[in-house]
């Protein structure tokens, strides 16, 4: 008797976790990720408006854009794949500053590229329970450029507010790439992660070249 | 071993001999290909020729640097916008044969009509001009695509001197759009031989200045330039064969890519 009524309390339980939250949170997921890429782009659009061309500035404002919508922490793990577990606490850490400084370098190195883009947002939809693909297309308004479409995957995990975690543009996924080029340059020094963290300080010490 | 004996089979078949330039040169770089990285050593388990590929990179890279990076930039400096975009149409409407006949064998029926009547539309001017006013893009389907579509295998990773990454199949399709190639087919005037010349020396300068900035970025910035290149081939590759980079449907990566993210979670 017991156990029918505790299995009867389970099921009971299932279908109301499973049917109405599951329907309303992936568009609630959808809405909050959706409302973040707009607040995102407000806040580029109206830093661009007063852009000085000040790389410090910049540097700063890409600092701020990064902790305020990015979820840098995922990020970071994900980019060095399985490497990631084997990487001790000291390593961890190193890598985390070495990553963030040279995505900063690469976004304000491209900075220019931004000017006279306008963004339209396009189609928003959940993949999985995790992730939902904000979709839009970067157009230029004096039409020297095609239109870029971009893809912005967020991570939306229930009781956190939601992160991007990559950019795809033109369906060319940038965390991906580079997750799988840093598990290139380990797997080239037979799986030491430190291998990993002494090419990004080389390449950190060349100068960089400027498009 | 086997991509030698398909290559062998390839060179002795009269065909082949036709193709031009290209085509020899991909043969080279198959059978430079030919030495297997073992698995230990691969930096990517798809590249089975990694070490040979690397070496290819390398020469495709000074390559670059001497001949095809200065000439995009003055190409880029001086053709005018109107002018470079009257190349990109005519390179274009060069491979809509092609897209005719492989969306064809795809059962993409609609793309193949769009494609049939952009060539003839377009072909009053060499496809120099666009004329057509309908705004329905044609998808580019190349044979590569078409040999997916079969499910044939895409075989080894492959750098290509100076055509760059290839796989297996994608390689033997560009052999075969090659021969579809309006100007190869009926083209048997001086002029169309010069234009059919000019063409795989145009699409390369063309592609570098259309990309100029994202290629610079990989060949100057990267911590592994040959393993970003990599990356983007195949991420590219599997947008255009699932048809999601023409209809921007979607990502081009597959969901499982970020399984790992929380697996690895610690």
């Amino acid at each position: 008797m017991f156990r029918r009524r505790f299995l009867f309390v389970m099921l009971a339980c299932l279908s109301v976790a499973s049917l109405p939250t599951g329907v309303a949170s992936a568009d609630e997921r959808q809405a909050a990720a959706s409302a973040l890429i707009d607040q995102m782009i407000a806040d580029l659009e109206a830093f661009l408006a007063t852009d000085t061309g000040d790389v410090e500035v910049r540097s700063a404002e890409i600092d701020r854009v990064l902790n305020a919508y990015f979820d840098m922490e995922s990020i970071t793990r994900f980019s060095t794949g399985q490497y990631w577990r084997a990487a001790d606490a000291a390593q961890k850490s190193e890598y985390g500053r070495l990553f963030r400084e040279v995505l900063c370098g690469t976004i304000v190195r491209n900075f220019d590229q931004l000017n006279g883009l306008a963004y339209t947002p396009t189609t928003t939809s959940a993949k999985g329970d995790k992730f939902v693909i904000v979709t839009g297309t970067f157009t230029d308004a004096a039409g020297g450029r095609p239109p870029v479409a971009v893809n912005w995957r967020v991570l939306t995990r229930q009781g956190k507010p939601p992160r991007v975690f990559d950019i795809e543009i033109e369906n060319l996924s940038l965390l991906v790439t580079q997750k799988q080029e840093n598990v290139a340059v380990i797997r080239k020094n037979k799986g030491q992660f430190s291998a990993l963290i002494e090419a990004m300080k080389a390449r950190l010490d060349q100068p960089l070249h400027g498009n | 071993m086997k991509l030698c004996l398909e290559l062998d089979h390839l060179r002795d078949h009269p065909r082949f001999r036709r193709i031009g330039t290209a085509a020899l040169v991909a043969a080279a770089a198959a059978l430079a290909g030919c030495s297997s990285t073992p698995p230990g050593d691969r930096s990517d388990a798809r590249d089975r020729y990694e070490n040979a590929n690397r070496k290819v990179f390398a020469f495709n890279m000074q390559l670059d640097t001497y001949v095809l990076e200065p000439v995009a930039s003055g190409y880029r400096n001086t053709v005018p916008e109107g002018g470079r975009t009257a190349i990109d149409n005519h390179l274009r409407w060069a491979s809509m044969p092609s897209t005719a006949i492989n969306s064809t064998l795809q059962g993409k029926f609609e793309n193949a009509a769009l494609a049939t009547l952009n060539f003839l539309v377009n072909g009053l001017t060499l496809g120099f001009a666009d004329l057509s006013e309908d705004d329905q893009q044609v998808d580019r389907e190349d044979f590569g695509q078409t040999l997916a579509a079969y499910e044939v295998p895409e075989g080894s990773y492959l750098m290509v001197p100076v055509l760059g990454p290839r796989t297996t199949r994608s390689l033997t399709g560009n052999v075969v759009d090659f021969v579809m190639n309006p100007l190869q087919i009926f083209g048997t005037s001086n002029t169309a031989d010069a234009v059919r010349t000019a063409q795989t020396p145009a699409s390369a300068v063309s592609f570098r200045a259309n990309s100029f900035e994202a290629f610079n970025d990989v060949k100057y910035n990267s911590l592994d330039p040959y393993a970003r290149t990599r990356s983007v081939y195949y991420q590219m590759r599997l947008g255009l064969l699932e048809d999601r980079v023409a209809e921007n449907a979607g990502s081009a990566v597959s969901e499982d890519e970020f399984d790992s993210l929380f697996e690895d979670a610690n």
